[in-house]
């Protein structure tokens, strides 16, 4: 997978975007712009996943977190605590010391990974699956002559998305079921965490005064 | 210094010339590497968002981004694994969609504790919550 033109253009500008938003989701005092920030990201990380052909996943992303989770956030930041902010107190990072150590070998790490360990890697796997690459790119070719063009001619419909749900109902089937349970118990659990001392006493029809 | 010489010829010959046409082609077309890079600083800066900060809703936000840097991941390794054309190409997107279910339990979960937390002690400040430290 090697994007060009304009795919290498988009994909600077939601990989910056990606990356700053998730710098002032961490470090706004703000609870609400944290939450907002973090929105942003995501839909830049989901225009990443389109980039690499998963406009499955990128959907999945923008329904469930942008459109559940984030406004589940949103919803509790409200309850719990409105313009309170991490202002007036000590600050975050209150000992130069340790900051000063920390800052230092976390760049080592970073530099190290990032211009060092991940692209060579890359480098090597790419030496090793040469002639699978390129057998590949050829039979991808060919598959994607037999497809459909879109609307607006310009590009051909895929059936990623297609491939993605036999995937999940075939390869991953037992792992669905399990998730199905998971959410069942989180629902339940949630509801139980979040009831009142009232509701909890009217429930189990008994004295409010024996609970508190 | 002279121990040093080893680790500067090191880098002398990280950064040479040849490096630097294949740093400015790699900018030109960006590979599965640069989706590695982007999701390990997304990663690092959830990790550091999860230790500095104070206010519990954003250590919870801070773990989504960390959950995220995971799904750029998988989701780079199963576009690898088509242009390979091994394995099941699809698999990593099938476990990014479970990543993306636990994630959702999880808020819910987690959300629902500082509910309960915040009706019983106030607060949602994790310097003020030490009830079972000792």
């Amino acid at each position: 997978m090697i994007l060009s033109g304009w795919e290498s253009v988009f994909f600077w500008i939601f990989a910056i975007a990606a990356i700053l938003a998730g710098l002032l989701t961490v470090m706004a005092r703000n609870a609400v712009h944290s939450a907002l920030f973090l929105i942003s990201s995501l839909v830049s990380v989901a225009a990443l996943f389109i980039l690499l052909g998963a406009e499955f996943i990128a959907g999945v992303q923008i329904l469930v977190y942008v459109g559940g989770v984030m406004v589940l956030f949103l919803f509790v930041i409200m309850l719990v605590n409105v313009g309170a902010e991490e202002e007036g107190r000590s600050p975050i990072f209150n000992r130069p010391p340790q900051v000063i150590a920390a800052l230092v070998f976390l760049s080592l790490l970073a530099g190290v990974l990032v211009i060092y360990a991940i692209p060579n890697g890359y480098l090597g796997l790419k030496e090793r699956d040469k002639t699978q690459l390129q057998q590949a790119a050829a039979a991808q070719d060919a598959r994607e002559q037999g497809l459909q063009p879109g609307a607006t001619g310009v590009s051909r419909i895929t059936t990623e998305t297609e491939r993605v749900g036999t995937s999940l109902y075939t390869y991953a089937s037992l792992p669905f079921e399990i998730a199905s349970l998971l959410l069942l118990v989180a629902i339940i659990g949630s509801v139980m965490l979040a009831r009142t001392l009232k509701q909890e006493a009217a429930a189990d029809d008994i004295d409010r005064d024996m609970l508190e | 210094m002279s121990q040093l010489s080893p680790i500067f010829l090191f880098f002398l010959q990280e950064t040479s010339g040849d490096r630097l046409s294949t740093a400015i082609e790699g900018v030109k077309h960006p590979d599965l590497s640069k989706f590695l890079v982007i999701a390990a600083i997304l990663f690092i800066i959830g990790v550091a968002g999860v230790l500095t900060r104070r206010n519990l809703l954003v250590i919870f936000m801070s773990i989504e981004l960390i959950l995220n840097a995971a799904n750029l991941n998988f989701i780079a390794f199963s576009r690898y694994w088509q242009d390979v054309g091994g394995g099941n190409p699809l698999a990593g997107q099938v476990f990014t969609v479970f990543i993306i279910v636990v994630a959702a339990a999880e808020a819910a979960i987690g959300l629902g504790i500082v509910i309960a937390l915040y009706r019983n002690r106030e607060t949602i400040w994790i310097d003020e919550i030490d009830l079972m430290k000792w």
